[in-house]
């Protein structure tokens, strides 16, 4: 039965839609298949290939690896180290402490819990960069500037991560708590034994969701960490556009490089992703 | 059988009232343990930085190294009455006229492209959703290129026979050129909500739709629309308050120009402290941001919440 939902119903119209929907992808996919062609090219081939137009602008007359070997021996490379090692504390512990957030907000029955719950969901929500400003100034008071522990601070609460945690975790029927409780587990026992395990779809969508914010930020690192030896990625690759001479192979092939790691990971989890961005309340 | 031997025994429970008290200042205990680092956070993140901000915004320092002092409302009224915030504003409301609709019928028309069927389906969605994890630095260094006057773009352009475009350069096609770049980002991420919530909606709407002959544009107008309502609604919020804070392309390909055509709100706060070194007019600025940003994030919060009513 053909619904009418569906717009490709006729061959005629079937033939349009995947003509469209093919276009579509291609354009959205053009600029990263650019990238990546140019990551491969020599600084000089950059330019020549593209403009004029000719077919070499996604073919690459020349190859080489140069563009990577130099930028990971250089700063570039000690920049997405950190980015690696401040993204990856960041989801671990962001999970850990959104998780016992969400945990006391679902499963504790104390009074106040809804208040408590709208407070801190709302205030992580206001998003981090529009207090960066403010929060920078102190952050240099407290001597907090270029060090991991300053980059690592405002990604760890996540108004969305405890939002989707805490929908999840009051799906699980209280009784399995309850009897839990009554055979002298304690309530530490019960979030890590029991809760934790059984919410593996919401902790990979929270994480991702704590990962892509900590990977792409920009705002913080440019006001607080600008130190070679804390240096993240994205920094050190708007540092290597605006440098006095500009290296368009160095720049494509750091692009590629902070693009491959998430772009893994979203297509590996791509559905416990889009899973917990369904249940951020879209759902009817 | 454990859980109903439980209940019994409860129910037979020999204080039951003094046994629920204890129970109840027990969890409070436990939750505050929970709880804590999170409040902590919440204090040292949300609290001290947005009180920073608004007693910053009051104060003004005669000089660099003199202390501040309190002015009252000196900073807003410099603010509100200097051409330039009011250029700021309407930069910024520009921006969001243009980029929201943009951003939000361009992902309904690709969930629903990609709710049909169609050989390579697969391959095209992960094409759309590939871009969502590029970094808003790499998207803006390697769109920057793109838009150069000899860049690809334009390469492409004259070859069908279009005259090159300035793109970032020219007063009337800089913001649009940050909204394109920005969307390729964007676009894929709200898709993504929307492909869940068509996935939602019962077919038995539909078929009922067909026995009662109703085409494709009638059962997107009174079912498919009237069911994404409550995602559209999150989508248009997330979106906005994601745009407020658009910062990097700003800061990299235009720093507000040309001719001020680009000068968004949060690259201008950051200008304001960070690059005139004017902190107090900045905070006044931040203060402004964030006041918008509350009132848009409570309704979002609102939104979010809304299930538990249905």
């Amino acid at each position: 039965m053909i619904l009418p939902n569906q717009m490709g119903t006729t061959r005629p119209r079937r033939v349009i839609v995947a003509t469209v929907a093919w276009t579509v992808g291609i354009l959205f996919a053009l600029p990263l298949v650019w990238m990546l062609a140019s990551s491969f090219r020599t600084s000089g081939d950059i330019f020549s290939s593209v403009y004029p137009f000719n077919p070499n602008i996604l073919i690459p007359r020349t190859f080489t690896l140069e563009n990577y070997s130099k930028l990971l021996t250089g700063q570039f490379g000690l920049s997405v180290f950190n980015s690696i090692v401040v993204t990856s504390i960041t989801v671990v512990v962001g999970l850990f402490l959104s998780a016992m957030a969400a945990f006391a907000l679902a499963q504790l029955k104390f009074r106040g819990a809804g208040i408590v719950f709208a407070v801190i969901v709302l205030s992580f929500l206001i998003p981090f960069d529009a207090i960066a400003v403010p929060l920078a100034n102190l952050f240099r008071d407290w001597g907090l500037a270029n060090s991991y522990l300053g980059l690592i601070l405002p990604g760890i609460a996540n108004g969305f991560a405890i939002f989707v945690l805490r929908q999840f975790f009051l799906a699980i029927p209280a009784e399995l708590a309850e009897a839990a409780r009554m055979d002298g587990l304690s309530w530490w026992g019960i979030f890590w034994q029991i809760y934790l395990p059984l919410s593996k779809p919401a902790l990979i969508g929270a994480g991702f969701t704590l990962f892509l914010f900590q990977w792409s930020a920009y705002l913080w690192p440019l006001l607080i960490a600008t130190r070679p030896s804390v240096m993240l990625g994205p920094i050190a690759l708007t540092n290597l556009a605006t440098a006095q001479e500009v290296n368009f192979g160095a720049i494509f092939a750091g692009a590629v490089l902070l693009t491959i790691v998430p772009l893994v990971l979203l297509l590996i989890f791509q559905r416990h992703f889009t899973a917990s961005l369904a249940s951020t309340g879209s759902k009817g | 059988m454990t859980l109903l031997h439980h209940k019994v025994d409860r129910e037979a429970g020999a204080q039951p009232a003094s046994r629920r008290r204890r129970r109840g200042s027990g969890v409070w205990k436990v939750a505050l343990v929970f709880l804590a680092p999170t409040l902590l956070l919440l204090l040292v993140l949300r609290v001290i930085p947005i009180t920073e901000a608004i007693v910053a915004s009051f104060q003004r320092s005669p000089s660099r190294v003199a202390p501040p002092r309190w002015v009252g409302f000196e900073n807003y009224e410099a603010l509100l009455s200097n051409g330039d915030f009011a250029q700021v504003l309407g930069v910024t409301g520009l921006f969001i006229l243009i980029i929201i609709p943009f951003q939000v019928i361009s992902a309904i028309f690709l969930a629903l492209l990609l709710n049909e069927r169609f050989p390579g389906l697969g391959i095209v969605r992960a094409f759309i959703f590939v871009p969502v994890a590029a970094p808003a630095a790499v998207a803006t260094v390697v769109w920057g290129v793109a838009f150069q006057p000899q860049g690809p773009i334009n390469a492409v352009l004259e070859a069908v026979g279009i005259p090159g475009q300035p793109f970032l350069t020219s007063p009337d096609q800089a913001l649009l050129a940050i909204i394109i770049l920005m969307s390729w980002i964007g676009v894929g991420y709200w898709t993504l909500f929307l492909v869940a919530g068509l996935q939602d909606i019962p077919h038995e709407l539909y078929e009922a739709a067909s026995i009662d002959g109703a085409g494709w544009w009638r059962s997107f107008f009174s079912i498919t629309l009237p069911n994404l309502r409550r995602t559209l609604a999150f989508i248009i919020v997330a979106d906005t308050v994601a745009s407020l804070i658009a910062f990097v392309p700003v800061a990299l390909l235009t720093r507000g120009g040309p001719a001020d055509s680009t000068r968004l709100i949060m690259y201008d706060a950051y200008n304001n402290t960070f690059v005139l070194g004017d902190p107090h007019l900045g905070q006044a600025e931040v203060t402004i941001l964030i006041l918008v940003l509350v009132a848009i994030t409570a309704l979002q919060f609102r939104l979010l919440g809304r299930e538990k009513e249905s």
